[in-house]
């Protein structure tokens, strides 16, 4: 029975790649398009009014990347079970597999994307060392935030649609929100701490440890967004648990 | 012997939006913060046994609760009332394009289909998708283009295939047979026929009363979720047709 499910796991991740790419011409090169676009739209726009930041080209790739997978992904498991409704409604299977093949494929498809922006890092200046490997858990812990955000979004949404559209206006706010294109420090006294509620600066922050300081992560961020993951990971859980029964009836 | 399939009191229910709420606003708006959900009765107080081997055909008007019955035997609705076993393996419910991608190929729907029922592994893989393809009777061509171009009756083909080829333990039909042509349709009724020989349970939802005459021995038949009938097909039929 394991073997099964594992099996039908895999598939079901394999299906939302092809899904994804299948129908356009250049398909999955419009993952790395995407990122490489923004890239040039920052550095044409800002890099000269954010001077003062060190190898600003590597600062803001390395935080664009990851914001792409967040606001990809979110968006994606806030429709998971409605886009499954034929399949939750005629197979008697856990209903946490659809969110779970979702992010499994927007995790493959992201760290696809990852390899060719690693190499165009190298190009803007970052140093190949084995601190770089610490990224790894990075991502891992990132994923696991997500996933739980997106439960969360994805769980609600079956019982209110008006979450799904939430989402989509609230996502592109919390980008501006978040040290994406300007550095925290550029940001005035007074306004610090709407940054410092944002979950996902203090992830940007362990990426920018590794990826443009080239430094193991600091344990003080370390320890912030385990905290940040467990809270949101247990309330995905509670959420997900007490809302799961009623998701055939409103879908 | 001992039925594989016994429920006992078996009532099942639906959330319903209370007062049509179906956004935040209308939930702060109209009600206040006490549950904007209530039950809904769908299933009332259902007591059934099937044995190995049975052929049950379900009848019903419209609404009268035979896929949720179907839903709740397979395990994908819990009841919130009374006991239920069952001792078979479920293979999914067979109703019409469930699961099907549009944008994907026959091929790769048929693999997915096939993946999902359990029935998919790397030993039998090829011999299983050629199975499928011959009782779908679909061309080469045909599978390899996206299903969306495919016609309601094709559509039928593809997804009737899939589960058709294999031997579940526990068949489950959901009024699907209407849809391919006349052929087709006396293909799977033979199908249907070998996969019971071959000792498999089967439950049938239907609203052709000859239909569920010709597949099955015994019929039940539904209404507002109330079991009015349970005996032979042929009695079935008749109460159900007198329905209307």
């Amino acid at each position: 029975m394991q073997g099964k499910r594992r099996y039908i796991i895999l598939f079901l991740i394999y299906k939302n790649l092809q899904l994804k790419y299948k129908h356009s011409v250049l398909g999955f090169l419009w993952s790395l398009l995407h990122p490489f676009m923004y890239l040039l739209i920052f550095l044409a726009i800002f890099s000269a009014a954010f001077s003062t930041t060190e190898n600003y080209p590597l600062y803001v790739l390395s935080g664009l990347v990851f914001w792409i997978y967040f606001a990809g992904a979110t968006g994606q498991l806030c429709n998971v079970f409605i886009k499954n409704t034929h399949l939750i409604k005629s197979l008697n299977l856990p209903k946490i597999i659809y969110p779970l093949t979702e992010l499994g494929s927007e995790l493959v498809s992201f760290l696809l994307g990852l390899i060719p922006f690693m190499v165009l890092m190298c190009f803007l200046g970052m140093h190949i060392t084995f601190n770089l490997l610490y990224i790894i858990p990075v991502i891992l812990l990132f994923s696991i935030f997500l996933f739980s955000v997106g439960l969360i979004l994805g769980s609600l949404n079956v019982f209110f649609r008006d979450v799904g559209i939430l989402w989509n206006t609230i996502s592109p706010a919390l980008f501006y929100l978040s040290p994406i294109a300007y550095a925290f420090k550029l940001v005035p006294e007074r306004y610090k701490f709407i940054v410092k509620y944002n979950p996902l600066y203090h992830f940007l922050e362990l990426v920018r440890n590794v990826l443009w300081q080239n430094q193991p992560p600091d344990m003080h961020y370390v320890g912030r967004c385990l905290l940040i993951t467990s809270v949101t990971a247990i309330l995905a859980f509670l959420i997900y648990s007490k809302t799961r029964n009623g998701f055939i009836s409103n879908l | 012997m001992d039925p594989v399939i016994k429920l006992n009191n078996v009532s099942v229910s639906y959330l319903q939006n209370r007062k049509g709420v179906h956004s935040i606003k209308d939930f702060v708006l109209k009600a206040s913060f006490i549950s904007p959900f209530k039950k809904h009765r769908v299933l009332h107080n259902i007591d059934l046994e099937i044995n190995k081997g049975d052929s049950v055909g379900i009848l019903g008007p419209n609404g009268s609760g035979k896929s949720t019955l179907m839903r709740t035997i397979a395990g994908i609705i819990k009841p919130d009332e009374g006991f239920l076993k069952v001792g078979v393996r479920v293979s999914p419910l067979l109703a019409l394009g469930a699961g099907i991608e549009l944008e994907l190929s026959g091929y790769e729907n048929m693999r997915i289909a096939l993946a999902l029922s359990g029935n998919y592994n790397k030993t039998t893989r090829k011999e299983m998708i050629q199975k499928v393809t011959d009782f779908a009777e679909l061309t080469n061509e045909q599978l390899m283009m996206p299903a969306k171009m495919y016609s309601t009756g094709m559509l039928a083909r593809l997804a009737f295939s899939s589960v058709m080829t294999c031997q579940p333990e526990l068949l489950m039909i959901d009024e699907v047979l209407a849809v391919g042509d006349k052929g087709f349709q006396i293909k799977c009724m033979n199908r249907i026929h070998e996969i019971i020989k071959n000792g498999a349970t089967l439950l049938f939802i239907s609203h052709s009363p000859n239909e569920v005459k010709e597949i099955c021995t015994r019929g039940i038949c539904l209404k507002e979720g109330k079991k009015i009938y349970d005996g032979s097909s042929d009695r079935a039929a008749n109460v159900y047709t007198k329905l209307f």
